[in-house]
């Protein structure tokens, strides 16, 4: 298994753009004029934790080759707001994810939305949520 | 380095003057472009709660509901020494670089308990003196109400020694306004995420004053003669008296904060993309 920049399994999405939101952390390194859609996505881990949550999850990419990807999203008090527990969502559930991926190319980023197998949608606090 | 933070700070007012209401402690107003999808926070809802009534005399016993960040006061006159222990210290939990010890949780010290998350606080009366509690971290700081002094040659052979929340003293002005003046703080923590240094010798002034049932506002003034000019008012901040007394847990853990910083912060590569190497 290994990590893989963006290649051709990836469904590059347009979202708006939208006026960038101060938050007490940064966004600077995420790419947020588009959104990736990573589908088939197998959570690894899912960390309920300050300053930031994060997901892990598993990608196919087109040639087969698991991909391992990171997504981080507002911390447990903002996303508890939006819907979100610390049991949202459970390693080896297969979901939806949609990222800002980091402008270095790497499988990190920050979550839009990750979209759960019975279709809810859970979506990020304000730095990293915008309407598709 | 300095000049990444020189750049990191203007895009932060940048971006502070462009979302100053996502910092506000009043009900945010939306933005251009901004989508409604934030439910607002308790401390929103309690915007226009009204007064509730007049503040209780000599009672601030309760949780309060603050937002997420107080406004920060004055610019600080820094001394020289102040200004060689600014340089040494580099915010931003985000870059690989950075040395804030909040980016692996340490002990936010005081008074950065009071400029750092301040969503929920809370008072509680104690026989001699009053129990102060910081939601985030779930901190507790005793403030002694019963005339004793602060400690004196704090820091020296002999002397006592400095702590992460130093030592408190309090007492009430007027009917409605707690004072606590607190020296002896570990010069190891910062005033605020901007990174301010203090020395051990630093005064704090906090004045909260319950101008009515509902309503409560605070002014955290420092005075620290090795590091900076004259006084300066560090933060000011308003809280609300949560109505069904409840707060979040808020807390964080050092193993989860580390498991960040190698899982999204580095990797993301906020320091690749300015240009600090």
């Amino acid at each position: 298994m290994r990590r893989r920049s963006v290649s051709s399994f990836v469904y590059v999405a347009s979202l708006l753009l939208s006026i960038p939101l101060f938050a007490h952390h940064g966004n600077t390194a995420y790419d947020t004029s588009k959104a990736v859609v990573l589908k088939g996505a197998t959570v690894t881990k899912f960390v309920w934790g300050n300053p930031h949550t994060f997901l892990m999850f598993d990608v196919k990419d087109d040639k087969g080759n698991v991909v391992h990807w990171a997504g981080e999203a507002g911390s447990p008090s903002s996303l508890g707001l939006l819907g979100w527990s610390k049991d949202s969502v459970q390693p080896g559930e297969v979901i939806t994810v949609y990222m800002y991926q980091s402008k270095t190319g790497r499988t990190v980023g920050r979550l839009n939305r990750i979209v759960l197998a019975d279709g809810t949608v859970l979506k990020d606090s304000a730095l990293g949520y915008r309407e598709p | 380095m300095r000049n990444c933070f020189a750049a990191s700070g203007a895009i932060l007012a940048a971006a502070l003057i462009v979302s100053s209401s996502a910092l506000a402690q009043d009900t945010p107003t939306r933005r251009p472009g901004q989508v409604d999808q934030r439910p607002p926070s308790v401390y929103e809802k309690m915007a226009n709660a009204g007064p509730g009534g007049p503040a209780p005399i000599h009672d601030l016993n309760g949780f309060w509901n603050g937002p997420l960040e107080p406004k920060f006061g004055d610019t600080p006159s820094l001394t020289p020494l102040g200004q060689s222990k600014f340089k040494l210290n580099i915010p931003d939990p985000f870059s690989a670089h950075s040395n804030d010890p909040w980016r692996t949780c340490d002990p936010l010290g005081f008074p950065r308990s009071a400029t750092n998350e301040t969503r929920g606080l809370a008072f509680a009366q104690m026989p001699q003196g009053i129990v102060i509690m910081t939601q985030y971290q779930k901190i507790w700081r005793m403030v002694w109400m019963d005339g004793r002094e602060l400690p004196k040659n704090l820091g020296t052979r002999g002397g006592p020694s400095s702590r992460w929340y130093g030592y408190s003293v309090g007492h009430w002005d007027g009917d409605n306004t707690l004072v606590v003046e607190t020296t002896g703080v570990d010069d190891k923590t910062w005033i605020d995420r901007r990174g301010y240094p203090h020395s051990v010798d630093m005064h704090v002034e906090e004045r909260y004053t319950r101008i009515d049932r509902n309503d409560l506002e605070l002014t955290v003034t420092i005075d620290d003669a090795k590091m900076y000019t004259k006084p300066f008012v560090a933060a000011t901040n308003k809280f609300k008296f949560t109505p069904q007394q409840q707060e979040d847990e808020q807390l964080c853990v050092p193993s989860e904060a580390i498991d960040y910083l190698n899982t999204i912060a580095i990797p993301a590569g906020q320091d690749e993309i300015v240009g600090q190497k």
